[in-house]
């Protein structure tokens, strides 16, 4: 009990570190940027409309004082971090004065729907068929099933993307081409709102479905094809267990370990938003927010964004390192 | 395999289902206009105060259909003539010195929540921007606003600080300008900057009906009483409702308009253009044929940094100039579908009838003295060059009248000629050893252009097309990439070589050039690595120059004195070559005529730019009318 203590401890205290030293990280390379978001608002300001250049300079002024720009680095560092002991990131300077914690909670709830399906039908998918693959290894469905996984794995994301679209939104138009849900429609928990997202949903999960089945399929597979061939299994057929038992209880139950790691892992990094589907699909989440507050030099957003992700990221390997000596005895005795 | 057979039915099953559920919007289809916002996803969707800089959305249809002022000009032949008086029932009123302007506004202008628009909506604005700092006009209004006072309810007057023979400008839109606040709305607001305006009350011919919370869409809807609006004038504006989308990347936005479902796409890469001129029958540039894009009053040039020593000797620039091919930067940029302009201004709008023709036989006897050779550069014919190039390949579209052809394609443009470069760039002390230009201080002759990558491909094609032109003459020329913050970053703090970009933009359908041009009088010229405003980025200084800023401010805005100032200016920046005017910024904006006709046009409908994030479109409401 006492060894478990020491591990919980142990696990804990790397995830503070972790958490600590990646948003430092963050912090520096943010302000390091040569991106000046006053130089930006104001270049968006004077684009096409008339100004003067000596208004340009006082509205230069007034920008850096409203968007609290003025200390030095070392005042901004710890404002920071008093702002993140309250979750508090301050206001968006792309989108002032909008808190930048209203920007992300807008966008955060897209991305975890769309990634969250996504990632556990490919992962549930891939492992079931990956294990059916590797068990049964003589079904003709099940190995162009591999080949097809093998062949969609390699493609380029947004090529499949982009495949998707024009099929299903040209050639054959029953998919709507972008947004969250149909346009003019009031969001509402109500079966019109909540088909519209599913629907709008559909072809981006189908592209993140069809692109990460390919390796929870391999990777399975080749789990399934190794632990086939160890004793207790060869022992269990010998024995006349049932094959689906056998499949279920004695193999893919081993072999999940290391994919449940790697399903952690997955749902840990969905605060990265999916950038090139939200982009390609004009999808909204975290992914656009965080590409156009990048492009905007907008510091406070980034920095809410990669904080809410790393802590998201060490978050889910702190959880599965607690649940391993659960799932796998050896590291109870360990 | 039971397994898979469930999962295969359970995966058709969630298609058809999805699919059975209705496409259209809940929105009659013919009585809604979808445009494009090119602004993308609006981050702040729920932020309609447009007085706070960068925000939330402007061209969402905020500026096009909910804003006004006192007046606009149009980039081309306008509605009812060039100059509108929308809020004001007359042009501006100046004293004798410009030191005070009065301003005469129009009776029966109502917001949307029938409150009526006065003079106290006027002073409400004026001061709000001098007591608060950091509102988009804030600087402006204190720089030049003493006081202002109403003598009538429909009567405003301007005390200028001093004497500013443009102040009108601040308040004439040119794709936007000051609007009027609504003084109802904001005085129980607090403070201006931290108010978001939701729902924003109207001054235009529309009013919000809804908006995405992600910030995809906007949809606004006509007022019932439309008729208290300023546009009233002209008719009543067509579709009921008029939706603002961001719908994606360019190849998204053709599928769009081929399914019908994006009414008009703000810009394509030409690609996109001849794809949808050639699929789908119902879709139409400003052009009917080729070169179908709207030349917008902007001018793309290489404009080249001033303060790096390279490009202080005019006989440099002229040099660079005259290794430019036009007939392969046309081709490489946009397939050839571009307006040239030889000089530093746009060919667009009415400017052509003001500069461009009136300074022909001038520009032919334009000529280069290089101390060995004496050279005419100026190459009349450039613009029907390209049309015979293309002509081959495009057929009837390539106009054969040479008015069409120089309203389409340019006029003239400087004639390559390798052998006067070199002498030029003799004289300035550069020397060619092997096959590489040498400096007066013996280093190899590079020159990095800066391009925005793929945020602007067709200025990035044309700066890679030149950069060749320059290597192939021995000149080590690259372009570098630098896109959005970064790229506003480099270009205001003067960190580049050269960049394709423009300092010029004009009023398109105004021959007056101070839009741009008192912008870059010497005495706004910045420190090298400090910001410099827009829009002087070559960070050229000119006493000759400065002299004619000064001449351009003592008359006023319509004075035919100002277009002689304007066609000295064109004559100096043409002896001095500060940047290398190329051509019209072209935009590929593309209406799809299934729902809606009455789209403005270059043949016979040029009553606005077509370019939907323009507020000057609020016109094109008034002459669109539903096709079923």
């Amino acid at each position: 009990m006492q060894s478990i203590n020491v591990y919980i401890v142990k696990r804990l205290g790397q995830f503070f570190l972790v958490v600590f030293i990646g948003i430092n990280i963050v912090f520096f390379v943010t302000h390091a940027t040569p991106i000046d978001p006053v130089e930006y608002s104001i270049a968006a300001a004077a684009s096409f409309g008339s100004t003067s250049p000596e208004a340009i300079n006082m509205l230069r002024e007034s920008l850096t004082e409203l968007y609290g720009l003025q200390g030095g680095i070392w005042d901004q560092y710890l404002t920071f971090w008093k702002r993140i002991a309250v979750a508090d990131f301050g206001p968006s300077v792309s989108a002032f004065p909008t808190p930048v914690s209203t920007l992300i909670g807008r966008a955060v709830p897209w991305t975890i729907g769309l990634l969250l399906t996504a990632i556990v039908i490919s992962w549930v998918l891939g492992n079931l068929l990956g294990g059916l693959a590797g068990y049964y290894r003589e079904s003709r469905i099940l190995k162009a099933a591999g080949v097809i996984a093998m062949g969609l794995h390699p493609i380029p994301y947004y090529i499949v993307a982009f495949v998707l679209l024009i099929v299903f939104g040209y050639l054959w138009p029953v998919m709507p081409l972008g947004g969250g849900y149909q346009r003019n429609l009031a969001p509402g928990f109500n079966l019109a709102f909540v088909a519209s997202v599913a629907k709008h949903s559909f072809l981006p999960a189908l592209s993140l479905v069809l692109v990460g089945l390919g390796s929870w399929f391999m990777g399975m597979r080749a789990l399934v094809s190794n632990i086939v061939t160890e004793d207790y299994v060869t022992y269990a057929e010998l024995a006349g267990v049932e094959r689906n038992r056998i499949l279920t209880s004695y193999v893919m139950r081993n072999a999940l370990v290391p994919q449940i790691t790697g399903l952690a892992m997955s749902l840990g990094a969905i605060f990265n938003g999916a950038i090139i589907t939200e982009q390609v699909f004009g999808y909204p989440g975290v992914g656009t927010l965080l590409v156009s507050a990048v492009h905007a030099g907008d510091y406070s957003l980034v920095l809410g964004i990669t904080t809410i992700s790393i802590i998201g990221v060490s978050a889910a390997v702190l959880i599965i390192d607690l649940l391993y000596p659960l799932l796998d005895p050896r590291m109870k005795a360990g | 395999m039971p397994v898979l057979r469930t999962l295969a039915l359970a995966a058709s099953a969630c298609v058809f289902a999805l699919s059975a559920h209705a496409q259209s919007t809940s929105l009659p289809r013919n009585q809604t206009l979808i445009v494009e916002n090119p602004e993308g996803t609006i981050k702040n969707p729920g932020w309609f105060n447009y007085w706070a800089v960068n925000a939330g959305g402007r061209s969402t249809g905020l500026h096009q259909l909910a804003m006004d002022t006192f007046w606009y000009i149009d980039p081309n032949e306008g509605i009812d003539g060039v100059w509108d008086n929308s809020l004001a029932s007359e042009k501006p009123i100046y004293n004798a010195d410009f030191s005070e302007m009065t301003v005469k506004l129009r009776s029966g202008i109502h917001w949307s929540d029938g409150v009526e628009f006065t003079a106290d909506d006027v002073l409400y604005t004026i001061n709000t921007h001098l007591k608060t700092n950091g509102l988009f006009w804030s600087a402006p209004v204190q720089l030049n606003v003493a006081s202002i006072e109403a003598p009538d309810k429909y009567t405003v007057v301007f005390k200028l600080k001093k004497p500013n023979s443009r102040f009108h400008a601040l308040f004439t839109v040119r794709w936007n300008a000051m609007w009027m606040m609504p003084k109802h709305v904001f005085e129980k607001a607090g403070d201006p900057l931290k108010f978001a305006f939701n729902p924003p009350v109207s001054l235009g011919p529309y009013t919000l009906h809804s908006f995405d919370p992600n910030g995809k869409w906007f949809t606004w809807q006509k007022r019932e009483d439309w008729k208290r609006t300023t546009v009233a004038r002209f008719g009543e504006p067509g579709p009921k409702y008029v939706t603002y989308v961001d719908p994606g990347p360019p190849d998204k936005r053709v599928i769009a308009q081929m399914n019908h479902e994006l009414d008009i796409i703000h810009d394509v890469a030409p690609e996109g253009m001849f794809t949808l001129a050639k699929q789908s029958k119902t879709s139409r540039g400003w052009f009917k044929g080729f070169p179908y894009a709207h030349p917008d009053p902007t001018l793309p040039a290489v404009v080249l940094n001033h303060q790096n020593e390279l490009f202080q000797n005019k006989d440099v620039r002229w040099a660079l100039a005259l290794l430019i091919d036009i007939k392969a930067v046309s081709m490489a940029s946009y397939r050839g579908a571009a307006t040239i302009s030889a000089i530093q201004v746009p060919p667009t709008g009415m400017m052509p009838q003001y500069y461009h023709d009136p300074m022909e036989a001038w520009l032919k006897d334009f000529e280069i003295d290089t101390g060995k050779t004496k050279y005419k550069p100026y190459d009349p014919t450039a613009g029907k060059q390209i049309a015979d190039m293309l002509r081959p390949s495009m057929g009837d579209q390539i106009p054969t009248d040479p008015k069409a052809i120089a309203k389409a394609f340019g006029r003239g443009w400087w004639k390559p000629n390798q052998q006067v470069a070199k002498e030029l760039l003799e004289r300035a002390g550069f020397t060619k050893r092997g096959d590489q230009w040498y400096t007066p201080k013996g280093q190899p002759f590079q020159i990095r252009i800066t391009t925005e990558g793929e945020t602007r491909p067709v200025m990035t094609r044309a700066g890679t097309m030149i950069a060749q032109q320059w290597r192939q003459f021995g000149i080590d020329a690259k372009t570098v990439v630098a896109e959005g913050g970064n790229l506003i970053v480099q270009r205001n703090s003067g960190d580049y070589e050269a960049i394709m970009t423009w300092s010029v933009e004009t009023w398109g359908g105004h021959p007056d050039l101070s839009f741009f041009l008192d912008s870059w009088h010497s005495q706004f010229v910045a420190k090298a690595g400090t910001p410099q405003p827009p829009r002087n980025w070559q960070r050229w200084s000119s006493p000759e120059l400065d002299k004619i800023i000064e001449q351009v401010r003592a008359v006023g805005f319509d004075d035919p004195k100002g277009v002689e100032l304007g066609q000295e200016f064109v004559k100096l920046t043409v002896r001095e070559m500060p940047t290398i005017p190329l051509m019209a910024y072209n935009v590929f904006t593309v209406m799809d005529e299934t729902y809606w006709t009455g789209y403005p046009n270059a043949e016979d409908a040029p009553y606005t730019d077509p370019v939907p994030n323009w507020a000057n479109t609020k016109y094109m409401m008034v002459k669109l009318k539903p096709r079923q």
